[in-house]
């Protein structure tokens, strides 16, 4: 079991009110981390911090240090970081162009592939991401002519086509219906033999269904972490079994 | 006396006195266009827009005064619009909230209130004199540049805005850099609305005079504009003069020049409604 990436004592602030404190996690190579904890318990915060998206806010403050493969994070490139930790956000987020544009949007801009083998990444992506079969078709019609479920997924395939080591996945189900959310968390499993998933849900079910391993956060700090089986069955702390059983939160 | 107004009448008072309001509105903008276009239409002729003048002005056509209008109107958009577009990205898309950004943006609050014949004032002081411009196309495209600036800053910085900042996240959460994003996101996603922006400045300064007064316009000059360096006759400042200062002026001649002027105007505007509409309407999100 290799870490890929390693908190060590990280504590972040908006404003100076502090949201995470004193965290210590580590995330492993090729597994699906869940995490799991109650509205403002800092989950989100915490994904941002680890591809720092959360740079571009002015009032966001931090200590620690987080490791990715024993390189601090916060001494490299913040775009080469986002590069090799991608992240998916809660709402999909289609940019407004084609399927095929969304998609080698990024490998262009990054010099990734050449507009030869584009085609190839495109369609890669989408397979991956079980999204081809659905627009192999229409991929040059607008991406925000796609429901719900296939912009999350059409998300995924933008962040596979520029191959990165690290997916952060916020919430991605919080909108979809079943049928969307079984497609989404089937592209992830798959995903899981190529890279390392850090997975927030809000869906205690989809945590026991996909994870690895679950940590359950509160209120800025990590209450638990544990493999998913053991977490589920028999939980160390109290509270994290009064949250997975619905009791609080 | 316990006197209350029943509900039913108050809202059909209120909704009376709100529509007079606005018709109030329309009332003097359809006079000055039926009073210019009844008393102008008969001098407007082909001949009117693509000759020179004759007989002092009081007969021929206008040409040069459209072109020369149009030649500082143009160079002005030219200077204008990209240092414009510039400024707002950078206020926009990189400014950190800090004293000088402050200041900046007080300071293009300010610029928008001067009088324009104050810019008119610096423009002689600055470009025709210090800068050696003279009386010229340049010195006065310059002074209407600088006075319609802030007006495209801020109309750049609203569609600038106008770009959903998820576009942003996403953009950089693939890795893509700052600069990237609002090249191949932010930008050709906000053009339509800067551009329009750009059109409206383009009608607005058409008919500004005192800028250019003293920095551009000439009483009459017997040959089309050659160079950047000219003077040239510019539609405001003639129709000022025709009807001021020549006797014995043909009433449709100055009319017929309000109108042309009118015209270029109001065409650009409907230009601009057009776009907007259009491009409202191809928007993809
Ligand atoms: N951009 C921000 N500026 C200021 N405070 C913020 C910001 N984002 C989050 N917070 C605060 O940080 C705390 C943690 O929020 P966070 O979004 O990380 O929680 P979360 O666990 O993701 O919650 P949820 O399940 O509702 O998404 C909250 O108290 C929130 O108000
Ligand atoms: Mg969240």
């Amino acid at each position: 079991m290799v870490d890929k990436i390693k908190v060590n004592n990280l504590c972040c602030f908006y404003g100076g009110k502090e949201v995470i404190s004193s965290l210590n996690i580590n995330v492993v190579k090729n597994e699906i981390l869940s995490i799991i904890g109650p509205s403002n318990s800092g989950k989100t915060s915490f994904l941002r911090t680890l591809n720092r998206m959360n740079d571009m806010n002015v009032n966001f403050s931090r200590k620690g240090n987080i490791f990715l493969d024993d390189e601090n994070i916060f001494d490299m490139n913040p775009e080469n970081l986002r590069k090799r930790v991608g992240m998916l956000f809660a709402m999909p987020i289609p940019l407004p162009m084609s399927i095929y544009d969304n998609i080698s949007y990024a490998p262009k801009r990054l010099g990734i592939a050449s507009n030869r083998n584009m085609d190839e990444v495109v369609e890669k992506s989408l397979r991956d991401s079980s999204l081809w079969d659905e627009v192999k078709d229409r991929l040059n019609s607008s991406a925000i002519k796609l429901s719900g479920g296939q912009q999350q997924r059409l998300c995924i395939a933008r962040i596979l086509a520029i191959e990165p080591e690290v997916i952060l996945f916020d919430e991605p189900c919080s909108g979809l219906d079943p049928i969307s959310t079984a497609k989404v968390e089937e592209a992830m499993l798959k995903l899981k033999e190529k890279y390392t998933i850090v997975l927030v849900t809000n869906n205690v079910k989809q945590a026991s269904r996909v994870g690895t391993r679950t940590a359950f956060f509160l209120m800025g700090e990590l209450v638990e972490i544990d493999n998913t089986a053991k977490l589920f069955v028999s939980p160390r702390d109290k509270r994290t079994g009064d949250y997975i059983t619905g009791r609080f939160g | 006396m316990n006197f209350k107004l029943n509900p039913k009448l108050s809202q059909k008072i209120a909704y009376a006195v709100l529509f007079l309001s606005t018709i109030l509105v329309i009332i003097p903008v359809l006079i000055i266009v039926f009073n210019i276009v009844k008393n102008g239409y008969s001098a407007i002729s082909w001949e009117f827009l693509t000759t020179m003048p004759k007989d002092g002005m009081r007969a021929g056509g206008i040409l040069p005064a459209i072109l020369g209008t149009l030649s500082i109107v143009l160079c002005a958009i030219m200077i204008t619009l990209p240092v414009g577009v510039c400024a707002a990205i950078y206020l926009n898309e990189y400014a950190k909230d800090n004293l000088l950004t402050r200041i900046i943006k007080l300071a293009i609050v300010n610029l928008a209130g001067v009088p324009s014949v104050v810019y008119g004032l610096f423009g002689l002081g600055i470009f025709v004199m210090l800068l050696g411009c003279g009386v010229s196309i340049i010195a006065g495209a310059l002074t209407l540049s600088i006075m319609e600036l802030p007006v495209i800053i801020t109309t750049a910085r609203g569609a600038l805005n106008s770009v959903p900042y998820a576009f942003r996240e996403a953009s950089w959460s693939l890795g893509v850099s700052r600069w990237q994003t609002i090249r191949h996101i932010v930008l050709p996603n906000a053009l339509p609305g800067i551009m329009t922006g750009a059109i409206l400045s383009i009608a607005r300064i058409s008919g500004e005079t005192a800028p250019i007064l003293f920095t551009a316009a000439a009483f009459y000059v017997p040959h089309l504009p050659k160079s950047m360096f000219d003077q040239v006759m510019a539609l405001p400042y003639h129709l000022y003069i025709i009807s001021t200062q020549i006797p014995n002026m043909p009433k449709n001649i100055i009319f017929g020049t309000a109108l042309v002027l009118l015209m270029l105007v109001l065409s650009m505007s409907l230009i601009a409604i057009v776009a907007r509409i259009y491009f409202r309407k191809i928007r993809k999100w």
